[in-house]
This record gives structure tokens, C-alpha cells and sequence, in this order.
């Protein structure tokens, strides 16, 4: 059975045209790509700290 | 593809020509960005557009730069009523690919027709509007807002399913179901329309439970897109059945046609051409009359022409009579008779009038007289040179005038003139003329012998 209340909370209200720039500037721009080049860079900075100390 | 690190386009090994690093695993996050693309493009082609957006989503998280991924994503949030989402994710394509990229048409499209961008954005507030109606349980409100949004964008899913829910809530289930049917045609596969669907039916089957199963009458099947139900005893029409249609459809066309609409036509023709044959015979008939009474006129117009002709020419000759006159008055004053004589045996009596007659018969007797003379003087000198021909001119003009001058002698010398001149046969009426006017007398017996000859 529909819980109408419960059902009524999955409806989002629609983006108007005047909230466009700001759905833009908040949509998320990270990909994996992004990820791996962040692990990378911390997986270097973490060798060269374990290097410095050796 | 190229190098996530510098740019530079990348071959089949696993290090990068260009820096060196090593793209074994980005290659793989691209492999697995343009799968995910895939997929998301066959469920978009059958219509399952809530779940295109789930795979475009993971691709897009795989990698943000698949452009085909991104413009798809935002022409199915489009063909879902969500505009502005659709314009988002072209704006962002645009942004990570300037050139060659199909969002610039997409959002030329949108941008140049901004009639149509109004209307869109006055459907969202008006769709908005409606939710705001419901959670302050105005749900009649919400309906009626929730139509006219429908009516000016059709395509909105969220509508059509919030529409629905409100339908539930309110026990219309039927408006509810054909709410749904219009999502699902949209996007097929849609959870929350396929679950509303399934409630739906349930309390239709509470409404109406003396009603019989449905698939115990009817048989339903999907055909594409489109879900097809029927009757179980419909008969499906075969190529067969609709030529066998046809064919008896045209025999009795015919039929009707020849029996009934044939003879009427015909009648009607046989009508019409009785009718121009008489006018024509009418026509005929005018044109008879008229042909004649022009004859007519064109008779009556030739006697005039005529008598025209014959006034014209009797004047002519009156004139001329007239003028020869005279002429011959002029020639009597100046003495010249022969030519006064010649000029008045041209004049013709009946044209003059009684003045001029009387002048023409003063002039006539005293040019008559003196004429008379000088034809029979030069008449007889002709003839006594032997100048017949000249002599026969002359005598003969005086017989003309006067038989019996100078007691038949002209008549006389005439007939001696025509004699001597060989023509014997010319010369015996007037010597017949001698014996009758002065029989006893020698020129009577002269003549009776050249006569008798």
C-alpha cells in the first residue's frame, strides 16, 4: 500500500531556468581519473616522506 | 585517447609516449566510462530512459570528459521534461570540449527559441506550484495545477506520476492507470510507474471484485514499445481475409454502380442531348429567317443601286444634252453650221426642257436648213471627184435630216455613190426609196434598173 506522505518526499521540485548557473557551478566534477591522480600524488608525497626519514 | 597527465595521444602500449607514465589503469577507467555508455545508449534507444540515466551517470563518474555520454545524459533528461538539467550537462560538455562538440546545436536550439524557453520555465514553476499544493494537502489544487502543466508539457514524467499518486491517494485509479500509461510511454521501465501501475491495479481489483479476471477475456502482448490487449476470440485479420474484403467489396461497387447509377447517368445524358439537338434547330431556324429577310434587304438594295445607277446616267446624259446645246448655239452664232448640225444630232430631246426645247428646235430649223445645204453641196462635190466614200458621208447625212431635199436628188446621189462605190446591195434601199417618193421621174427609172440588177 502507498504511503502518500512517504511517497510525496521522492518528488523533488524541478530546477528552473534561473537556478541553472548554480546547478552547474554545484554539480560534482570529480571522476575516477581525478581519484587515481589523487591517489598517486598522495601515494608520492607518502615515498618521498618514507624516503626522507630512512 | 590521450594522456590524462600531458595531453599526448596515446598508443596500444601501456606508458605513455609522450611523459611516461604509466596509463595501464586509466586506460581501463576509459574502457569502462565508454561500456557504461554503451549501455546507457541501447536503453535509451527501446525507452528506458530512468535507466540510461543510471548507466550515463557511472560512465560520466568513470570519466568526466566522455562527451557522448554527457550530451546523451542531457538529451534524455530533456525527452523527460527535466530542462534544465538538460541544460546543465550541455553547458558542462561545451565547457570540457569547445569544438566539434553536438551540445553547441543542442543549446542553439533552446537558446534561439526563447518563446519556447519561457513557456518551459513557467511549466516548471506551475509543476512546483502543484507539489508545494500537495504537501499543504491541497490535493484538488494540485490536480488542476498538475493538467495544465501536463497540457503545456506532456513529456514531464514526474508529472504524469505525481498526477497518479494523487489519483491513489483520491481512489480514481482508472485516472491514475491512463496517468501512468502516459509516463510509461515515456520512459518504459520507470520503477516508481511500474510500482504505482501495480497499485493501481489493486485497487481497481477492490473496486470492481465481481468483475471478471481480465485474462480470462482478453489477451494482452507487447508489440515494441506499445502494450497491445485484446479480445481472446478476436479474430486476427490475415492477408487472405482482406483481399477476399476487398474483392466483394469491388463486386458489389460494380453492381450498384451498373444497376443503379448507370441508367440514371445515361438518361440524363440522352436529356441533355435532346435538349441541344432542339435549340440547335431552333438556332438553325433563326438564322434561316434572318438569312432571308438580309437576301431581302440585299435585293432591294440592288434595284436601288439600280435606278441610282440609271438617274445617274439619265442625268448624265441630261447634262450632256444640255451642254451640247450650247455648244451648238455657240457654233450657229459663229457661223459654223457643220459643227452646230453635229453637235445638235447629239442633243436628245427628251431630257430638255420646255424652254430649252423651244431654243433647241429655233436653232435646229436655222442650223438645219443652212446644215442640209452644205452637207448636199459638199455631199455632190464628193461625189462628182468621185470621192464616194466622202460622199456617202456627207449625203447620208443629209438623207438622214431630209429624204426629200432638193426633191429626192440627195437620196438619189446617195444610192449612185454606194453603187459606183461597189456596194450595189446598200445602194438599193434608197434607190427603192426614189421609186417610191417620185415614181414617174427619170431617177425613178434609173434606179428601177440598178435595182433590177
Amino acid at each position: 500500500m502507498i504511503n502518500f506522505e512517504e511517497e510525496l518526499k521522492n518528488f523533488k521540485p524541478s530546477l528552473e531556468v534561473e537556478e541553472a548557473e548554480q546547478a552547474i557551478y554545484n554539480h560534482e566534477l570529480v571522476d575516477m581519473t581525478d581519484m587515481m591522480q589523487e591517489m598517486l600524488r598522495e601515494f608520492k608525497q607518502e615515498m618521498q616522506m618514507s624516503g626522507r626519514e630512512a | 585517447m590521450k594522456c590524462y597527465n600531458c595531453g599526448t595521444q596515446l598508443n596500444a602500449g601501456v606508458v605513455c609516449p609522450g611523459c611516461g607514465m604509466n596509463v595501464r589503469i586509466y586506460k581501463k577507467i576509459i574502457m569502462a566510462s565508454n561500456a557504461y555508455y554503451n549501455v546507457g545508449l541501447e536503453k535509451a534507444n527501446v525507452r528506458d530512459l530512468s535507466g540510461a540515466i543510471d548507466s550515463l551517470k557511472i560512465s560520466l563518474r568513470f570519466n568526466k570528459m566522455n562527451t557522448d555520454a554527457r550530451n546523451l545524459l542531457g538529451l534524455v533528461y530533456f525527452e523527460m521534461g527535466e530542462t534544465v538539467l538538460a541544460l546543465t550537462e550541455w553547458v558542462l560538455s561545451k565547457n570540457y570540449q569547445p569544438e566539434d562538440n553536438r551540445a553547441s546545436h543542442y543549446l542553439d536550439q533552446i537558446q534561439h527559441n526563447k518563446g519556447s524557453l519561457d513557456a518551459i520555465n513557467q511549466t516548471i514553476k506551475k509543476y512546483n506550484q502543484a507539489l508545494l499544493y500537495c504537501k499543504q494537502n491541497s490535493r484538488d489544487l494540485a490536480i488542476i495545477q498538475l493538467k495544465k502543466v501536463l497540457a503545456l508539457n506532456p513529456k514531464l514524467v514526474a508529472g504524469h506520476q505525481l498526477l497518479a499518486l494523487l489519483y491513489i491517494q483520491e481512489g480514481k485509479f482508472d485516472l491514475a492507470k491512463k496517468s501512468l500509461r502516459n509516463a510509461g510511454k515515456i520512459d518504459v521501465n520507470n520503477k516508481l510507474t511500474l510500482r504505482y501501475l501495480k497499485e493501481a491495479n489493486i485497487g481497481l481489483r477492490e473496486q470492481n471484485p465481481n468483475r471478471k479476471p481480465k485474462n480470462e477475456e482478453l489477451i494482452s502482448y507487447q508489440s515494441g514499445n506499445e502494450t497491445i490487449i485484446q479480445p481472446k476470440y478476436l479474430k486476427d485479420t490475415s492477408a487472405f481475409g482482406t483481399i477476399v474484403n476487398m474483392v466483394i467489396g469491388i463486386i458489389i461497387g460494380v453492381a450498384i454502380t451498373s444497376f443503379l447509377v448507370v441508367p440514371g447517368v445515361r438518361s440524363v445524358a440522352q436529356s441533355a442531348a435532346k435538349a441541344e439537338v432542339l435549340e440547335a434547330n431552333n438556332t438553325i431556324s433563326s438564322k434561316n429567317q434572318t438569312i432571308a429577310s438580309l437576301e431581302a434587304q440585299i435585293e432591294m438594295l440592288s434595284g436601288q443601286i439600280t435606278d441610282m445607277q440609271l438617274d445617274g446616267e439619265n442625268t448624265v446624259s441630261q447634262v450632256n444634252s444640255y451642254d451640247q446645246l450650247l455648244y451648238a448655239y455657240l457654233k450657229y452664232e459663229e457661223g459654223d453650221m457643220d459643227i452646230a448640225g453635229d453637235a445638235l444630232g447629239t442633243v436628245d430631246e427628251e431630257h430638255l426642257s420646255e424652254n430649252a426645247l423651244q431654243i433647241y428646235k429655233t436653232i435646229y430649223a436655222k442650223v438645219n436648213e443652212a446644215y442640209l445645204e452644205s452637207l448636199y453641196t459638199d455631199g455632190y462635190l464628193a461625189y462628182s471627184e468621185a470621192r464616194y466614200e466622202e460622199a456617202i458621208e456627207n449625203l447620208k447625212k443629209a438623207v438622214d435630216l431630209d429624204e426629200t431635199y432638193q426633191n429626192g436628188a440627195a437620196l438619189y446621189y446617195l444610192a449612185q455613190a454606194y453603187r459606183k462605190n461597189n456596194d450595189l446591195e446598200s445602194a438599193k434601199p434608197y434607190y427603192q426609196k426614189v421609186i417610191e417618193l417620185y415614181p414617174d421621174t427619170e431617177r425613178a427609172a434609173n434606179a428601177k434598173r440598178y435595182v433590177q440588177q
